[in-house]
């Protein structure tokens, strides 16, 4: 597992796929910052993490899209499989490859916090809860699209279909108010990722939450496990 | 050393394997050979645990695949038909790996890694990316993959297809080296190959075992002598008689241009019996007809006519396996 968290984690820096995530997070996230923070004159730093984490939604299948599909499409899964690490064992190391490259991102983004923290005041307790709940939901997000991942073929299929998937939950959440059949829409609350996420932003550490988001995660991965032992059992290509 | 036991695998409605068992013997160099389709490759990807199959067992080692399956595959190196490479590492980046993911203790990698990449030629490309080698070069990084963590069973997986024939040599010359110290089990559709590098044959055609050999006893070293004769003798004569010889099985008459002169082939039991060798009784017995012989020659056969014989026409025709 730890080589395989190791190779994964490398080859997001021999190909562009990493320095594009990295990228494209820090850009998006400093024209937030402006907006939010510098135009407004505003320190509310834990909205500015809540705006952050619609990038997930964005971001998030860039990670994950190659990392099952493209095994499955140049058969190198061959060498994994026949290997001794058991499926969970390669999950788990792509997994937290994925994560790991998300959590550096978020640490770079320390340094808007260094900003205000410098110009203005942070509250460090509040902030913590909101980078809590912040990366929870990216491990999320992950999770799910490393399913779709391993579910499809082919890395773009994988990529548009986990946008679709990250951007049904969105709605869920924007929908939930319109729809009128009240236990239709405490369910759609309930798996919202978004509704999850306002205690933290609210600066409350909520558990609810955390065994939410956790739970999910570890649901779509045992889902992966699944996906990929059942595929086995099919007949491995077909 | 790995043992199958009437596997069976489908693919949904396809049946790809069916019913099959053999074994490969510690220390031997064992080829699978079949046509395309035949189901060796399938047959490949469940004795290395890739998929499980539909019914039967996998033993390595006296060990169940599905029930052990992280001590079996770290007996295993596997070459699928296509190398798994990872084209953005660097050949020397990608075999740490490899070693890293057999389990090689790490301390040992890098001089383990540098003696597989000097034994399979690769020590000049080490620091160059796996996508920018020739397709030989990738074979052989195919190979050396196979071989980290020093495992005593190799499997491979047509290895030298599309190569040229160069390279071929190469890779033919790498796994006579390795079959001195692992146990080598590889598929191929070349007859000629299997030939030259096996010490026992498992045939396969359409899923199902049609022949599993020594060499020797396939190409007519084994307790089997074939003999090509020419007699000068009405085949109606000489038939009987040669059927009623002790150490014949089978009589089988060829076509002659003379009627007078028969040519017959005879599959005769090496070890003649207390008559002595089947030569000498074919020739007393030829004496005692007075049916003088033109010509007596021992048949070698070669693996093609084996294969042909045993897969030829409607497909209904069975060589018994022993």
């Amino acid at each position: 597992m730890f080589a395989i968290w190791r190779r994964e984690l490398q080859s997001y820096f021999y190909t562009p796929v990493g320095y594009v995530f990295m990228g494209v997070f820090l850009a998006l996230s400093s024209v937030m910052f402006y907006l939010q923070i510098m135009a407004q004159r505003s320190s509310d730093l834990l909205t500015f993490i809540g705006q952050m984490s619609y990038l997930w939604m964005l971001l998030s299948p860039v990670l994950t899209m190659r990392l099952l599909a493209e095994e499955r499409q140049k058969r190198t899964d061959q060498l994994l499989l026949t290997s001794p690490v058991s499926l969970l064992g390669v999950v788990l190391g792509k997994y937290l490859a994925a994560v790991t490259v998300m959590a550096a991102a978020t640490l770079l983004t320390g340094m808007f916090v260094l900003i205000v923290a410098i110009y203005g005041q942070a509250y460090p307790g509040e902030l913590m809860v909101g980078y809590l709940g912040f990366l929870l939901q990216g491990c999320a997000f992950a999770a799910m699209d490393l399913l779709i991942s391993g579910l499809s073929r082919n890395q773009v299929t994988a990529a548009v279909m986990a946008f679709g998937a990250n951007f049904a939950l969105w709605m869920l959440d924007m929908l939930e108010s319109s729809v009128s059949i009240a236990w239709i829409a405490r369910l759609m609350s309930f798996f919202s990722l978004y509704s999850r996420n306002e205690p933290f932003l609210m600066g409350q550490l909520s558990f609810a939450s955390i065994v939410y988001d956790l739970s999910f995660a570890a649901g779509c991965l045992a889902l992966t496990v699944h996906v990929l032992d059942s595929r086995r059992y099919n007949g491995g290509a077909a | 050393m790995i043992e199958l036991k009437q596997v069976t695998k489908r693919y949904g409605a396809v049946e790809a394997v069916h019913d099959l068992s053999f074994s490969a013997p510690r220390g031997q160099i064992v080829g699978l050979l079949g046509q395309n389709g035949a189901g060796k490759t399938t047959t490949l990807n469940m004795l290395t645990g890739y998929f499980p199959p539909t019914s039967g067992q996998v033993l390595v080692d006296g060990m169940d695949m599905l029930q052990h399956p992280r001590h079996c595959k770290r007996l295993i190196g596997y070459l699928p038909e296509k190398p798994p490479l990872y084209d953005e590492m660097t050949v020397a980046a990608y075999l740490t790996f490899v070693c890293r993911l057999k389990e090689v203790a790490r301390r040992s990698i890098p001089a383990h890694t540098e003696e597989i990449m000097h034994l399979c030629g690769l020590w000049e490309v080490r620091g160059r990316l796996v996508g920018h080698l020739s397709k030989g070069y990738r074979q052989r990084v195919g190979v050396a993959q196979a071989l980290c963590g020093n495992p005593p069973v190799l499997v491979l997986d047509e290895p030298t297809v599309g190569l040229d024939p160069r390279q071929v040599v190469e890779i033919r010359e790498l796994m006579r080296e390795l079959g001195k110290s692992h146990t080598v089990i590889f598929s191929s559709h070349l007859l000629s190959e299997v030939q030259q590098l096996c010490q026992r044959v498992v045939m396969l055609h359409r899923g199902r075992l049609i022949r599993e050999a020594d060499m020797a006893e396939l190409t007519g070293e084994g307790d089997v002598l074939r003999l090509r004769a020419s007699i000068a003798m009405k085949e109606r004569q000489l038939l009987p008689a040669l059927k009623g010889l002790p150490c014949v099985r089978r009589v089988k008459a060829l076509p002659t241009p003379d009627a007078d002169i028969s040519e017959v082939l005879l599959e005769c039991s090496r070890d003649g019996g207390e008559r002595g060798d089947p030569r000498t009784q074919l020739f007393r017995l030829l004496c005692a007809l007075d049916a003088p012989l033109h010509m007596l020659a021992v048949e070698r056969d070669n693996l093609e006519d084996v294969f042909l014989r045993a897969t030829s026409e409607d497909d209904a025709v069975h060589i018994p396996v022993r």
